[in-house]
């Protein structure tokens, strides 16, 4: 039986591509299943929001109540993908929480499978987000995204056990182009007839990637 | 038959969390398949009864037809366990009212096993308490519990006048409990279910409820640190029976 998938993108720093990474995952999750649910808890961030008006809510995680209308979504077996653009400044208090009221384990009986989609930078706060999620996260659910617009070059040597996904950098002037709040990968890829244009072979590589991850994930305990 | 264990929790303040940490004993020895009845002294109208309707009786402890229904009943009933949830203001009555109908005696002795979990406030009365109720304490286990179920900060105590009053009892020993969400707290009452049934989302009925995941998740966290502290001070033997750890209802 197929899990209900759950990508919760994350970075205890800002600019680390979060909203990007985001855009990309839910484009391809709408491209390929036809529905996603986006969540932005992400308000002092550039925001998913922005892009994505059609398919993603706003979330908090700064009260009780807020933690109830996200997570007792996001424990639901719908079948319908969610994706989490989690802002830097809520990091911290989300892991918190997490670990606090047993979401893997209770995600894990009902048949939602989470994924921790980490975007480091190469610095010291970056490696201890990233200590700290594996001491909370089985390895199979933590997955470190190499940003090489982020990371530029070699990835630091505690970043890079385990697995891992790249996101290629791009020009400085395609990036300025599908930062515009109207630009959609999916609609570019049915759009532009060159398929040899390097934004095309970008996003197609990414979402190559992502269909990967996502086979993973709804397969796992199958 | 397993040796008689009563347990009184109470405090001569009001407000302090006595039936919440009543409620918690309840769900610990639930867990632990220690069967137990209860008494709520909040006699018309019991909030423990609210809760535990099942193995729980309101009485008047200062009444002596109730007395007799609690303390004549120990050895006859099959519940080895007592819980008595004695409302504000009278765990030193009724600590004198053991002491007069020999039952503090008979602990003494080692006849039946005697607890007292006495909740402390925030306030320096709370302190006097204590050196009041460690009078009665010559056969009983004695548990201080500082209750930060909520958010009591503790802020008129000054550690060493704390220290001064803790040394004049022999072998107390201090038990925190720790704070909870207050939305969680707030909808386990709304829900008037034991942690344990609402943990397991579960109605007063054992029907199948929707108390939201992640008020669930707080609640179980928490009750989970209550019951290490209670596993610290070895509740399961010190009421005479071993611990059925695997029983937890955390896993059920």
């Amino acid at each position: 039986m197929a899990n209900t998938p759950v990508y919760i993108i994350c970075s205890p720093r800002p600019q680390a591509g979060k909203t990007l990474f985001a855009r990309l995952l839910s484009e391809f999750l709408l491209l390929k299943n036809g529905a996603v649910t986006a969540f932005d808890i992400n308000l002092k961030e550039p925001s998913l929001l922005d892009y994505l008006p059609d398919i993603t809510e706003t979330a908090e995680i700064e009260n009780t109540y807020g933690k109830m209308q996200l997570m007792d979504r996001l424990i639901i077996d719908d079948r319908i993908a969610k994706v989490i653009d989690l802002g830097f400044h809520a990091f911290d208090e989300f892991f918190k929480m997490t670990e606090e009221i047993g979401f893997l384990k209770e995600a894990a009986r009902r048949n939602v499978a989470p994924v921790i989609l980490y975007m480091p930078g190469p610095d010291r706060v970056s490696a201890r987000g990233h200590d700290m999620l594996r001491r909370q996260v089985p390895p199979s659910k933590l997955m470190v995204i190499d940003n090489e617009f982020v990371i530029r070059g070699e990835m630091p040597a505690g970043l890079s056990h385990g697995r891992m996904l790249s996101l290629a950098a791009l020009p400085t002037f395609l990036k300025t182009y599908i930062d515009r709040p109207n630009f959609s990968f999916t609609d570019y890829l049915r759009q532009e007839k060159d398929s040899s244009t390097e934004l095309h072979e970008w996003i197609r590589s990414n979402y190559l990637g992502f269909r990967e991850l996502d086979q993973n994930l709804t397969l796992q305990g199958s | 038959m397993a040796k008689p264990a009563v347990i009184v929790v109470g405090a001569d303040k009001g407000g302090v969390g006595k039936t919440t940490v009543a409620r918690t004993l309840l769900d610990y020895f639930s867990a632990n398949n220690v069967p137990t009845r209860a008494f709520d002294t909040e006699s018309p109208r019991g909030t423990l009864k609210r809760f535990h309707s099942d193995i729980t009786e309101i009485v008047d402890m200062t009444a002596t037809a109730d007395q007799m229904k609690i303390f004549d009943t120990l050895n006859a009933v099959s519940p080895s366990v007592t819980v008595i949830d004695a409302r504000a203001g009278l765990l030193s009555p009724a600590l004198a009212s053991l002491r007069d109908i020999g039952f503090l005696d008979a602990a003494k002795t080692g006849q039946i096993t005697f607890a007292v979990f006495h909740i402390l406030g925030p306030s320096i009365a709370s302190l006097e308490e204590i050196s009041e109720t460690a009078n009665f304490m010559g056969g009983a286990k004695y548990f201080l519990v500082k209750n930060f179920i909520n958010n009591t900060s503790f802020f008129e105590w000054d550690q060493s006048t704390y220290n001064s009053y803790f040394r004049r009892i022999k072998d107390a020993t201090e038990l925190t409990i720790p704070k909870l969400n207050e939305m969680a707290y707030e909808q386990v009452e709304v829900a008037s279910v034991p942690f344990l049934k609402f943990v397991a989302n579960k109605g007063p009925q054992d029907q199948a409820a929707n108390y939201s995941f992640v008020l669930r998740g707080y609640v179980r966290h928490w009750l989970a640190n209550v019951w290490s502290e209670y596993d610290r001070i070895k509740l399961t033997d010190i009421v005479g029976t071993s611990k059925a750890s695997a029983a937890r209802a955390e896993d059920k």
